[in-house]
């Protein structure tokens, strides 16, 4: 009887800790083995927020890391290798305070360093920002960063030296098509 | 003496299971649930510290301020939760392990598990869909499963303690407290990192606010409480047919999913209507129901454990343990207050804390009653109970006041009725204030 009593509590136990790791390990793990891109067939990309972008040649949407929105928005564009992500979020400062806060986010992640200096760039919509580059082990990136109305468009790609060399001048087209409201 | 056991074929019989005198705590250890809730309780700490260090690592203001004021954000509902049971306090050891399981698993649980299907929603249906509505999905789904498998645990644990629903309740708001308090210190120094401004304290106090006041009435502690109602209804009343009971578990887990579900939904996200007042509408449109529901099953509990334990005493029917006038007051928690009010009118002091001690021992002694099939003159426990009830009853009349009864000058309109609702004018009036600051700005 106690013994019954015993398996029992031990078979509940059991259950709990089931349930737990489902949560914890398998539910990560159906999430890997479903494919996460959803192809783009050359179409202009809304992102939200008012932003949109021509995507670069052959990109796929990350969709487990876009996150369109009305006041904020988040994209993540793979080409191959390469990744490619926007956000645009609610920003109240100057360029300069905009660039420092993407330097401030880069860096916080262990090994990224920016590197060199920062110079302008512009959209063929007019809009103006800054970018530089930066480097994490076994990768290169590139970041911009852009003020439209009261948001800030934050731009970075990263990747394998060679390969984010081959993607870079669609990527740049790509960047370079960045709009805000409907192309302000 | 009388047989307390005659309290059976009482309409409130089967509201309570009494824990057996044999029950002790120590047995626990014999259970291997009990070692691998512990095993789980360290896991979680672990990983609950790692975060917490990285945090503090990166913003030690901010994140210190942010544990030092949502820890004292938790002292007046952890009072509240723990006074819900006057009469059958529940152990301190097995309240912590809940808040634990809350804080410390449950969240850190939550973390992989909330994201990878949040994905999952955002690659089987749209990252659009997603947006709006994954929050609404999958907050729910893993979170109030995480939080209801601490209710089972402590079920697994301690199952001889879980004697009523309210003590599901109990069990199950400690675990969304625990969940709510580690959730919004994360939250808090996420609110820092996104400002980009380095260790200030604004976005932690903000933090504090949104989901503090305007939020926190109607969070984890009262989604978890409705899980733990619907657990411990399915434990305690075994009196019921199983699909009785399977029923009453669904509907507590399916109401705590759907509660939490529209609290997290894009519905009424941008208020009813224009200007501060929409926004408050809005939000008191979600989260009322929800609060009004918990109150209501969380009266309806109360006053079925209450009138249980009455009837223990009430069986002796001798007025040196229980008067008429006190076992009319002792189910209800403002009665109570209102004894102890008017014995400090007449007495002062000494009177207060005579009536509360005469309180506690009186609920001492029905619960001491109630875990006896039948009462026999040599029943150590029970004389030593008796005998305290008889001391503080002496000490009463020692002060000239000797029964423990409201006065006969109450008001109307009882107390508790207009402090709620008073409260509740002071906290719509903060919130107004908060959103139309918020929106001014």
């Amino acid at each position: 009887m106690v013994a019954h009593r015993l398996v029992r509590n031990l078979a509940g136990a059991v259950a709990v800790l089931a349930a737990l790791l489902i949560v914890v390990f398998g539910l990560p793990a159906l999430n890997r083995a479903v494919p996460t891109d959803r192809s783009l067939a050359g179409r202009h990309y809304d992102v939200g927020a008012g932003v949109s972008v021509a995507p670069p040649p052959g990109a796929r949407v990350d969709a487990s890391k876009t996150r369109p929105g009305a006041d904020r928005a988040t994209v993540m564009f793979l080409v191959g290798d390469v990744r490619y992500l926007i956000v645009v979020q609610p920003f109240a400062g100057r360029i300069g305070d905009a660039a420092e806060k993407l330097r401030t986010k880069i860096k916080a992640t262990q090994g990224y360093q920016v590197t060199g200096d920062e110079g302008r760039v512009s959209t063929a919509g007019g809009l103006s920002g800054v970018a530089g580059g930066y480097t994490a082990p076994g990768r290169s990136g590139r970041y911009a960063v852009f003020l439209a109305g009261p948001h800030s468009i934050e731009v970075t790609v990263s990747g394998a030296q060679l390969e984010l060399q081959r993607e870079l001048a669609g990527i740049d087209d790509s960047i370079s098509s960045i709009t805000y409201g409907g192309g302000e | 003496m009388t047989v307390a056991g005659q309290t059976k074929g009482r309409r409130w019989r089967f509201s309570v299971r009494p824990t057996p005198r044999a029950a002790r705590a120590l047995k626990s250890l014999q259970l291997p649930a009990f070692w691998l809730l512990g095993l789980i309780l360290l896991a979680g700490m672990a990983r609950l510290l790692e975060i917490l260090r990285a945090d503090l690592a990166r913003f030690p203001v901010a994140t210190t301020a942010a544990i030092v004021l949502f820890a004292l954000y938790a002292v007046p509902f952890w009072l509240f939760i723990a006074s819900m049971d006057f009469l059958e306090r529940e152990p301190p050891l097995l309240m912590a392990t809940a808040f634990a399981w809350g804080g410390a698993v449950a969240t850190t649980a939550a973390i992989p598990g909330t994201q990878a299907l949040h994905d999952l929603v955002a690659k089987l249906i749209s990252p659009a869909f997603a947006a709006t509505w994954g929050s609404a999905i999958a907050g729910p789904t893993v979170e109030e499963l995480l939080k209801a498998l601490g209710v089972v645990m402590i079920v697994l644990v301690a199952r001889k303690q879980i004697n009523s629903v309210l003590d599901g309740m109990v069990y199950g708001a400690l675990i969304g407290l625990g969940y709510q308090v580690v959730e919004n210190i994360v939250f808090a120094v996420n609110a820092v990192a996104l400002r980009g401004q380095g260790d200030g304290v604004g976005p932690v106090v903000a933090t504090f606010f949104l989901r503090g006041f305007l939020a926190g009435l109607w969070s984890h502690t009262l989604f978890t409480a409705l899980a733990g109602a619907g657990i411990a209804w399915f434990v305690v009343r075994t009196d019921k047919p199983l699909w009785w009971r399977l029923g009453g578990l669904g509907l507590g887990l399916g109401l705590a999913w759907l509660t939490h579900f529209v609290w997290n939904s894009p519905l009424f996200a941008d208020g009813l209507g224009s200007g501060a007042a929409g926004v408050l509408l809005g939000m008191l449109g979600k989260g009322l129901p929800a609060l009004a529901m918990v109150l209501a099953l969380l009266w309806v509990a109360r006053h079925r454990e209450a009138h249980y334990y009455v009837a223990q005493l009430a069986r002796l029917r001798d007025p040196r343990i229980a008067t008429p006038g006190e076992l009319q007051i002792m189910g209800h928690g403002h009665l109570r207050a209102d004894a102890r009010r008017y014995g400090r009118a007449r007495c002062g002091r000494a009177g207060e804390r005579a009536v509360r001690g005469l309180q506690t021992a009186q609920a001492r002694l029905a619960v001491e009653l109630s875990r006896v099939e039948r009462i026999f003159p040599g029943d150590e426990l029970l004389v030593h109970c008796r005998d305290e009830v008889l001391a503080q009853r002496q000490r009463l009349v020692d002060l000239g006041h000797p029964e423990a009864i409201v006065s006969p000058m109450r008001p109307a309109v009882p107390r508790v009725v207009v402090l709620g609702i008073l409260f509740a004018i002071g906290l719509f009036l903060l919130i107004w204030q908060a959103i139309r600051t918020m929106n001014a700005a």
